[in-house]
């Protein structure tokens, strides 16, 4: 999964790139509102943690002008203006989430976790597909009631299909949304890693459509 | 001192009239003295001339023989002598010895003359008693005759004639005149005063413009004095205008002191909170304690600072509706996992006399709080009373106990850990609500949970 983040504090912002990038995410961040409304823009993010005081452009002016262009990206909204009308403001204007500051590190995680699940449709922080059970909250994998080991990789590889269940999702698509910036971004090496996770999860779950992409469903197709 | 003195000493427009009242009335009552004498002088000025006319004839008509003897020719005297007790007489009164003669009109009578008075043209003027108690109006003069028989050329006999007329009609048309001219006065007075009455309140006019206006501001509906004023009140309108801005300014560069100190702290401590986390000790342990507390403190003084600035500006109305509304909607995004249902029932027209975002504050912890610990029913009911309105915010969730009510509301804690927030929110709505001089009570709701009712002042 990717993440942008929008904080203009280097030392906040240093902390949350490593808490995220350690639980798996890919993370891109920017430092005042221009930037960040522009990456928000440009780029596919499965999820945005957006600050609101940011310099040359308010965080909320940023969330209207994306949702006015259609940018539809799940976003939370990490501030130290905790007052009501803020809050008011903030989901008015497009927010799906709201986390005022002080706050530990556990919880936005958690929140980032609860707007992936949302926007994927899930209920709950535990995903069934079939035979496959994914705790996201421990990121854990389990076939048929025993752990299987995943790399990094491979964990949210089947993440992020298991969050676009029964959607065809494109090579392209998922080397943009796995890999950050810095690697190399060759999608070759996604056919290899469905590959191997296929291997893992000894499933037939994972389908390709060729052409077009993988899809994982529990769904089967006659 | 009376009603009616402590009014006037203590109003404008009492003072004026007053002052115009008793100057038109001293005004009046010279004006009026000085008309009268005037016209009287000028009655009794026409009437003693035609006296004097009178006189004259009468002399005329008195021719005399040789011996100084009066014979008097009656076609030079008027008719009016001829009517008995007709209020116009002649006599004349030989000096020495000798015959009064008199006119018809007096029968059998004569005049008394009372006393001499300065004489005019040897005419001599009085007053006297007349027949059927009238007052009479008497002019004098001595004649005399040259007696021709005597061998002394200067022996002469002298004759003393009187002409009087009846006063009455002339006292009857002074009085008259006095009669009208008092009345008219008093309608001319009346009517001064009326006009001095009418004048100060349409001068007074703007003033009265400023007070409507001060109570368009206490009340919320207009932020200055608006509108044109005269050149007298500008300078106190501009002054206030300005006074009202300035206190405004204070007040929101204050919060916003405030305010900018609590953001720029939060995000420090949420940093030393997450290093802290990150890497545990004892170092770790303080300052995690530590930032705590801070937070606390933060979170405390914010709110009140907040709040407080609200009473010292003046005419805040804040549309209870809306905030409501508006904080229903954000609710029910924050906690849509839940899929709760936020009933609001609140009057149109309702409005807080207070700032908004206290209000939103307020109402937020309050609804937040009922969202939190609901089952499935939050609802939020306002209903005004005049001066006061009552917030109502109740769930359906499992409620509080009499004594967790108190400690909860009291001393700011938090009695149940799993349910995230802080204990703070309670004690900050009771605190502003207090400071607002409303109040914030717990009970029970007919829903099955906690009923938080929030009491505040309305603008009526």
């Amino acid at each position: 999964m990717r993440i942008l983040l929008v904080e203009d504090d280097k030392d906040l912002q240093r902390l949350l790139k490593k808490a995220l990038t350690d639980s798996g995410y890919v993370v891109d961040s920017a430092t005042d509102g221009e930037e960040g409304h522009f990456l928000g823009d440009t780029e596919p993010y499965d999820a945005v943690i957006l600050d609101l005081g940011l310099p040359k452009l308010d965080g909320v002016r940023v969330l209207e002008k994306w949702r006015k262009a259609g940018r539809n990206m799940p976003v939370l909204i990490l501030t130290a203006r905790d007052r009501w009308s803020d809050k008011v403001a903030g989901f008015d204007a497009g927010a799906d989430d709201y986390l005022a500051k002080p706050f530990v590190t556990e919880e936005l995680l958690a929140r980032v976790r609860a707007l992936l699940r949302r926007a994927a449709g899930l209920a709950t922080s535990e995903i069934e597909i079939g035979p496959i059970r994914i705790d996201t909250r421990a990121s854990r994998v389990t076939v048929a009631g025993n752990p299987v080991k995943l790399t990094s990789l491979e964990y949210r590889l089947l993440s992020y299909l298991a969050h676009h269940k029964g959607k065809v999702v494109s090579r392209t698509e998922l080397v943009e949304h796995l890999y950050d910036q810095d690697f190399d971004r060759d999608s070759n090496t996604i056919e290899v890693f469905v590959g191997r996770l296929r291997k893992k999860l000894d499933t037939d779950l994972i389908q390709t459509v060729r052409g077009l992409g993988y899809v994982l469903d529990d769904k089967q197709a006659d | 001192m009376t009603l009616l003195s402590r009014l006037r000493l203590n109003s404008l427009a009492g003072r004026l009239i007053a002052a115009a009242a008793v100057w038109t009335l001293f005004a009046l009552v010279a004006g009026g003295l000085i008309l009268s004498n005037a016209f009287r002088s000028s009655a009794e000025g026409d009437f003693d001339s035609e006296l004097r006319t009178d006189l004259d004839a009468l002399v005329a008509a008195a021719g005399h023989d040789r011996s100084g003897e009066i014979q008097l020719e009656p076609r030079y005297l008027s008719s009016k002598f001829q009517r008995a007790y007709s209020g116009d007489y002649w006599q004349i009164v030989p000096v020495g010895k000798g015959e009064t003669l008199i006119s018809h009109s007096l029968l059998d009578r004569t005049i008394a003359f009372e006393g001499l008075t300065a004489a005019k043209e040897s005419v001599i003027a009085g007053y006297g008693d007349g027949p059927d108690n009238q007052r009479l109006r008497i002019l004098a003069r001595r004649i005399e005759f040259p007696i021709d028989v005597t061998a002394k050329p200067d022996d002469s006999r002298a004759y003393m004639f009187f002409v009087a007329a009846d006063t009455s009609q002339l006292v009857q048309r002074i009085a008259e005149f006095n009669g009208t001219l008092v009345w008219s006065f008093v309608i001319l007075g009346l009517g001064l005063v009326a006009a001095v009455f009418l004048q100060v309140r349409i001068g007074l006019q703007p003033l009265r413009k400023v007070t409507l206006s001060l109570h368009r501001i206490r009340d919320g509906s207009a932020r200055r004095l608006e509108g044109r004023l005269p050149l007298e009140i500008e300078p106190l309108a501009s002054e206030l205008n300005s006074l009202i801005e300035h206190s405004a300014e204070v007040v929101g560069r204050a919060r916003s002191y405030v305010s900018n100190l609590a953001h720029f702290l939060k995000t420090p401590l949420s940093v030393l909170a997450s290093e802290a986390a990150a890497q545990p000790g004892p170092l770790a342990d303080a300052v995690s304690r530590q930032v705590g507390v801070m937070r606390r403190q933060v979170d405390h003084y914010l709110a009140r600072a907040r709040a407080a600035g609200a009473l010292d500006v003046l005419g805040n109305r804040t549309p209870v509706a809306g905030v409501i509304e508006d904080l229903a909607r954000t609710l029910k995004r924050i906690h849509r996992d839940r899929a709760l249902e936020i009933e609001v029932a609140c009057p149109p027209a309702l409005a807080f006399r207070g700032e908004r975002q206290d209000l939103e504050e307020m109402a937020g912890n309050l609804i937040d709080n009922a969202c939190k610990w609901a089952q499935g029913r939050v609802r939020v009911t306002a209903t005004g009373t005049g001066a006061s309105f009552a917030l109502a915010v109740e769930d359906d969730g499992p409620g509080l106990t009499p004594q967790e009510r108190q400690q909860v509301g009291e001393r700011g804690e938090r009695l149940d850990e799993s349910v995230p927030g802080t204990g703070l929110g309670l004690a900050i709505v009771r605190d502003v609500a207090k400071l607002y001089g409303g109040s914030l009570e717990l009970g029970g709701s007919a829903l099955g949970g906690l009923c938080a009712r929030l009491t505040l002042p309305a603008i009526a």
